[in-house]
């Protein structure tokens, strides 16, 4: 909590005091070996997993939890509480090995009841919790012996492990759940490398787990999570010292901390997709010589140039190269007369106007004026209609069917937390994920995309799966119900002195291997 | 006391029509909680968990009997963004916005007054031209950009004071500078002409002509009948500051009520923009009340009149 008590101190005091301090050096930053400050750009809003669908969270709750399987740094899926798995012929059990060396933080063993526990309280509608599709293929949670757990599905998928890799899906104690109910998520009791200590408003704390499963790890003795939203003032505190680490660094500034020579940049590769949304089923776009026209008009180069200060890599396949079953397609050229050529055979010899949303903020704004230039040129008059988050889920949910749908253009981003392809490409191109059910903005409909996703989706046989997956990214850079634009790449600054914390694809930081020299 | 009693009892009725007209006005607005509460990879059944577990999907007026029920036994909700008790959401903002706001207002209203009467007592001078200098750059310089001037001053280069948060009364210094200069500027204007009028008066030529000393003259006669409009202005100010100093606190990462209302109409929290409104309206008028109060204080035939 917020030090409600503070005294108010007379401006003598206040000056006398600050004389002293200065004097004394204890305004500075006292770094303690092995503590760590990182600074967030956004608000925390829970702890518990189960229930977040922001990254920040998320992020943050994974200095807490573990889930029965994880990714490494290459979005590969790696066992974490689980030892292995068995799955049957026909992908509709899967059988889990449990580590038998693992405590929660309160002291309570990890075994297949605590899984029992945490997977039937996910899954039960009741407790509306928003991670609860991630468990939706599951009939029944089996607890087989202390150390194993037979996950039975309602019909086959090849994907569950990737679901459970989810944070979201993540264990919690069970002894946690029954203690600390719905207040469990301001109490977070896991698996995980660090303990909580505490959590302010804009402040979360957390120590060094001594009993972790991982021996010699952690290696930091504590870290500490301060959201700081104005990106100046969160370069600020990397700069004079009160955080090690900060994301997202705002691209502007990345000169500034380049210069200094006490810190460096991190990148890394997203799996975070830009594309525009057509809408095939309203004219003109249900003409595919002027949804590939679009693409032609774009220079992608320049647009990551111009937008993101040049940190991204223009997109080459529906889903980024780290994602799982992505297949690479090229990138589509840049030509501006083949564009008004394919535009001119639609009908459009003068081009036409049409209008572009996207969900407002300094960024995606950038972006739809940069195409709203490059569109001009070819002929295609843009208007920008840049919408608050609140309104565009009105406007973009609010439709019933495709018929209702407003939505002509729309510039907006993936990122498929489970890391395989079957969420990347089913939530946007499904015909059952016409919006309100899911993303699909294009309202695509194209039966043998249908056909393979399913395909895709219910089987674990990873050379169907590619196949599948294969024929589907052929079939949708094609039929281009989007305009390609890019994968960005993720930006963080750093002091030097801190190494190993690395940050994941989909923007969370792995504290395990940090160490501060 | 009984005038006191007399504008609490009247203060009732006036939170309620507040809270009939935001329960509205928050509905009106167009954005779907249940879907911002979900998030945009969450599926249809999920939102449609969420509008339950918000209570959206009953009608409208079972809503507003539900949290008028409630909010009589003084639960005002959990907030749809946080899943915390609004109560709880509200006075983690609540205290550090008042510090912000006492030491902002206690610097700016002590410099701002006297600034002003000083350079009313040597009007056209070139005290004069300084203070008012002063007020105009006070006045236009803006916040953010102070802001990161001190941040970067005495943060990164000095590294004497933290960037932002609230961890200590340190870092209470930068925020309430920033916060206050342009109220300090504003009191400084207003005091100035102000007293300028006062001194003008012919209660203060006849002080001067009774042979009182000059400084007994500008105090007790000048500046006290010019603090009435002074006192109206800062009594404003410091209900304003109450509400939140959203650029402050941004950029000095301030944990205050003003990010706090803006974070949640963005995200379409109804029980916590619903109690915040509340608050700041009852706010209000407490301070109006205090400040007709002071009128009395300042000014005995103002108390008798009423």
């Amino acid at each position: 909590m917020a030090p409600s008590h503070t005294p108010l101190l007379s401006l003598q005091n206040a000056a006398r005091t600050l004389a002293f301090a200065v004097g004394l050096g204890l305004a500075a930053p006292a770094l303690a070996a092995g503590q760590i400050t990182v600074g967030v750009g956004d608000n925390i809003l829970g702890l518990d997993p189960t229930d977040l669908n922001d990254s920040v969270s998320l992020s943050a709750s994974r200095l807490f939890f573990q889930g029965l399987y994880g990714f490494d740094r290459d979005l590969k899926l790696v066992p974490v509480l689980a030892e292995k798995t068995d799955v049957n012929a026909d992908s509709t059990q899967y059988t889990v090995h449990l580590r038998k060396d693992v405590k929660f933080h309160d002291g309570t063993p990890f075994n297949a009841e605590a899984v029992k526990i945490n997977y039937d309280r996910l899954r039960d509608p009741a407790n509306h919790l928003k991670r609860q599709s991630l468990l939706e293929a599951i009939d029944k949670v089996e607890v087989v012996d202390e150390f194993t757990v037979r996950l039975v599905l309602k019909a086959p998928s090849g994907v569950l492990l990737n679901y459970l890799a989810h944070s979201g899906a993540s264990i919690l104690s069970p002894k946690a759940i029954a203690q600390y109910g719905k207040d469990v998520s301001r109490n977070p009791v896991g698996t995980g490398p660090f303990v909580f200590t505490s959590w302010a408003t804009d402040n979360l704390k957390a120590v060094r787990n001594p009993n972790y499963w991982r021996k010699g790890r952690p290696h930091l003795d504590a870290v500490t999570i301060r959201s700081v939203g104005e990106s100046g003032a969160r370069l600020a505190l990397l700069r004079s010292g009160e955080a090690q680490f900060i994301f997202p660094l705002p691209q502007e500034t990345v000169q500034v901390v380049e210069k200094d020579s006490r810190l460096a940049i991190d990148t890394t590769p997203s799996i975070v997709t830009q594309y525009v949304a057509l809408n095939t089923q309203k004219k003109p776009f249900d003409d595919v010589r002027v949804r590939q026209a679009l693409n032609y008009a774009i220079d992608k180069t320049a647009f990551i140039k111009v937008v993101y200060n040049g940190f991204g890599v223009p997109q080459d396949a529906p889903v980024a190269p780290g994602i799982a079953y992505y297949s690479k397609q090229g990138i589509w050229p840049y030509d501006p007369a083949k564009a008004k050529q394919l535009l001119a055979e639609a009908g459009y010899p003068n081009g036409f106007e049409t209008e572009i949303w996207n969900f407002s903020n300094t960024l995606n704004n950038r972006a739809s004026q940069f195409l709203q230039q490059q569109l001009g040129a070819v002929g295609v008059k843009l208007k920008l209609n840049p919408l608050e988050a609140g309104v565009a889920t009105t406007r973009l949910w609010g439709a019933k069917t495709p018929e209702e749908a407003e939505v002509r253009m729309f510039f907006g981003s993936w990122a498929p937390s489970t890391g395989d392809a079957d969420w990347a490409l089913r939530p946007l191109l499904a015909s059952r994920s016409f919006p309100p059910a899911l993303y699909n903005i294009s309202y695509f409909k194209d039966a043998e995309v249908d056909a393979e996703l399913q395909k895709g989706f219910a089987t674990a046989d990873a050379g169907q799966r590619k196949a599948a997956y294969d024929r589907i990214q052929k079939l949708v850079w094609e039929k281009t119900p989007w305009i390609f634009l890019s994968v960005n790449t993720l930006v963080a600054g750093r002091d030097k002195r801190l190494t190993g914390l690395t940050q994941m694809p989909d923007t969370s930081l792995t504290y395990e291997d940090a160490v501060l020299q | 006391m009984l005038f006191f009693l007399r504008r609490l009892a009247a203060a009732i009725p006036v939170l309620f029509a507040v809270s009939v007209f935001v329960f509205g006005f928050v509905r009106v607005l167009p954005g779907d909680p249940a879907r911002l509460v979900a998030g945009a990879d969450a599926t249809e059944q999920e939102v449609a968990s969420a509008r339950q577990a918000l209570g959206l999907d009953r009608p409208i007026w079972e809503q507003y009997v539900r949290y008028v029920g409630a909010s009589l036994k003084g639960d005002l909700g959990v907030s749809s963004r946080t899943r915390e008790p609004v109560i709880d959401v509200i006075a983690a903002r609540f205290w550090p916005t008042l510090w912000l706001t006492l030491a902002a207002m206690g610097w700016a209203t002590l410099a701002g007054t006297f600034i002003g009467v000083w350079a009313g007592t040597r009007r056209g001078r070139w005290q004069d031209q300084m203070a008012m200098l002063f007020a105009i750059g006070g006045l236009s310089f803006p916040g953010f950009w102070l802001g990161l001037l001190l941040i970067n001053l005495f943060s990164v280069h000095l590294g004497w004071l933290p960037t932002g948060g609230f961890d200590s009364w340190l870092s209470l210094l930068m925020p309430s500078f920033t916060l206050g200069v342009g109220v300090a500027a504003v009191l400084a204007r207003f005091s100035r002409s102000a007293y300028v009028d006062v001194a003008a008066e012919d209660y203060v030529r006849t002080a001067r002509s009774k042979g009182l000393r000059e400084r007994r003259v500008i105090w007790r006669h000048g500046v006290r009948n010019a603090l009435i409009p002074v006192v109206t202005l800062t009594g404003l100010e410091f209900g304003t500051l109450l509400g939140g100093a959203i650029v402050v606190e941004t950029v000095f990462a301030w944990p205050g009520l003003g990010r706090l209302l803006v974070d949640s109409i963005a995200f379409r929290d109804y029980p916590v923009i619903q109690a915040e409104i509340l608050l700041l309206s009852a706010e209000f008028m407490l301070i109006n009340l205090v400040i007709d109060m002071l009128y009395g204080v300042l000014n005995p035939e103002i108390r008798l009149r009423s």
